[in-house]
């Protein structure tokens, strides 16, 4: 009975979904990547094995604009994120209070609302006409509303917001495993709390550090709803592109290759994070 | 440290004021009796939501939303349960490759999934129909059941279910009269997070959806793109009624600790 359930009964158990994961997303993946080395003209495309596509995207000036726009996005919508996740997942992780849940269903909350939904939130505070402007302009503070909206400042505070409660469960975990008497050696030692702070709960958060913002970095690059919603088409990233490729101009192949670009850029990013939170976690011990 | 903490407080209570403030503002604009929310409010009003209720668009798309969700939850949650049984007690080779394989779908951006499904069920000539947003509902929410129930069956104590069977229960029936009722708590949550995921999804709904069929999210999101009327803060409304709902019966049957993995 230890060795857990028996072969045949093992396959049955889990064919079906490996098998639906291996026809309708190994296999679609798979036809995308030859999609994205054939050539299209005039609306039909013809299998071919050619690198076009891809060299398409990187001869052109205005792709790269709209990829380096997008990797900076991330970069600091991750760095936001960091910086007010941290002190919400120090205290999550350390609080004895009895509104533990509460403030659990606060974080979870925005996660479970659509995204739609949650731009539309910033749209309502961020417009023009929105209230954070009509009550400066109302009040006289103002003679003209301020741009909050429908460029990067406006994407960017929505993808931090989205991505947030990412960071903070990530950091969370890692915080609240961080073993209490090694804190209270380091007070006993002399080391102030602050001290306490810098030289022992941060470096073991590290991995909760690396791992969330690894998470959210790859989210926001990959996002497409907020650039659209908050950017107003005015912020062009990866994302957008791919989209219109594919459900504006039809121009399979093209949106393949660019949708494989984003991939191999997050993957590259993801093991690059990896072999840093080895060498992150081999410099700890 | 007394300062210290006052001052971690402060900032905590900034952060969380940040996460809730645009859901309290949709769900202030939907009850408002103005176009433009504006402060303070111009009086209460259930105009959008009668709005919201009376535009046939809108009524197909929630219970576009409601039976694909549910249907998402029920294959999800049968065939992620079957796989987490197997992943957390068989012991045999490729048990850890499996598991990555099975939750894959989680680390892939969401809209290589959309697009990569559209191509392909595009030349099948199955793209544009109910199954298409079915079959990628299915893909992105069952790694969530797998997660969800192997976190419980972790901590599940074979020798009940050995028990049973050395008492003349035949496996199967001590799956069902003894493991299912001890594993409930993890199956019921990732279902009902299943459901949630699926009613929500934009990402792969903006790809496989066509005219006649639009879930309410993309339905919201076209809406948004053309006017800014507070019928759409109803219709958000609404969704955020659900999904507290839904988040309630996580709560109640899992807990959100153990349902956060901390």
């Amino acid at each position: 009975m230890s060795d857990g359930p028996r072969l045949w009964v093992r396959v049955a158990l889990l064919f079906p979904f490996t098998a639906t994961l291996a026809v309708f997303f190994t296999v679609p993946l798979c036809i995308m990547a030859a999609l994205s080395l054939s050539r299209q003209s005039f609306g039909r495309f013809e299998w071919g094995f050619t690198f076009k596509n891809y060299a398409r995207f990187l001869s052109d000036a205005f792709y790269w604009t709209v990829l380096w726009d997008t990797l900076w996005l991330g970069l600091v919508v991750t760095a936001a994120a960091l910086l007010l996740g941290y002190p919400v997942a120090y205290h999550l992780a350390r609080t004895r209070t009895r509104w533990k849940p509460l403030l659990l269903v606060f974080v979870l909350s925005p996660l479970l609302v659509g995204i739609v939904i949650r731009c539309y939130g910033w749209m309502i505070l961020l417009a023009d006409r929105g209230l954070i402007n009509s009550t400066l302009v109302e009040r006289g503070w103002l003679a003209r509303p301020l741009p909050l909206m429908y460029n990067k400042l406006g994407v960017g505070v929505a993808l931090v917001h989205v991505f947030l409660p990412f960071m903070i469960l990530s950091l969370t975990g890692v915080i609240k495993r961080i073993d209490p008497a090694l804190l209270e050696a380091g007070m006993t030692l002399g080391a102030s709390p602050v001290r306490t702070f810098w030289e022992v709960t941060l470096p073991l958060s590290l991995p909760g550090i690396l791992a969330g913002s690894l998470l959210v970095f790859s989210l926001a690059i990959s996002s497409f709803v907020v650039p659209v919603l908050l950017g107003g088409f005015k912020v062009y990233v990866l994302p957008i592109i791919v989209y219109e490729q594919i459900l504006s101009v039809f121009d399979w192949p093209f949106g393949a290759a660019n949708a494989l670009i984003l991939l191999l850029i997050s993957l590259a990013i993801i093991a690059g994070y990896v072999k840093a939170t080895e060498r992150a976690l081999r410099g700890l011990a | 440290m007394e300062r210290a903490s006052r001052g971690l407080r402060v900032a905590v209570a900034a952060v969380y004021a940040f996460l809730l403030l645009p859901l309290l503002i949709v769900v202030a604009a939907a009850f408002n009796a103005g176009n433009y929310f504006t402060f303070p409010p111009q009086g209460f009003s259930l105009k959008w939501f009668a709005n919201f209720f009376q535009r046939r668009e809108f009524m197909q798309a929630l219970w576009l939303s409601v039976h694909l969700g549910f249907w998402t939850a029920v294959i999800s949650t049968v065939a992620g349960t079957m796989a987490s049984l197997v992943l957390v007690r068989g012991r045999f080779r490729g048990r850890d490759l499996l598991n990555a394989y099975v939750t894959s779908p989680l680390l892939l951006p969401q809209i290589l999934t959309g697009v990569a499904l559209l191509q392909y069920l595009s030349l099948l000539g199955l793209a544009q129909s109910y199954w298409a947003l079915l079959i990628g509902h299915v893909v992105v929410t069952t790694p969530y059941v797998v997660r969800t129930v192997s976190a419980v069956l972790y901590n599940f104590d074979l020798a009940l279910e050995e028990a049973a069977q050395s008492l003349g229960a035949s496996p199967v029936r001590a799956f069902f009269e003894v493991t299912l009722g001890l594993i409930k708590p993890g199956v019921v949550a990732g279902a009902v997070l299943a459901f949630a995921i699926s009613f929500d999804n934009f990402t792969i709904s903006l790809f496989l959806t066509s005219p006649r069929l639009t879930p309410l999210p993309i339905e919201l999101f076209a809406y948004l793109k053309y006017s800014f009327d507070p019928t759409a803060a109803a219709a958000s409304a609404v969704a955020i009624g659900v999904t507290l709902v839904l988040m309630l019966l996580i709560a109640r049957f899992m807990g959100l600790e153990e349902f956060t993995g901390f």
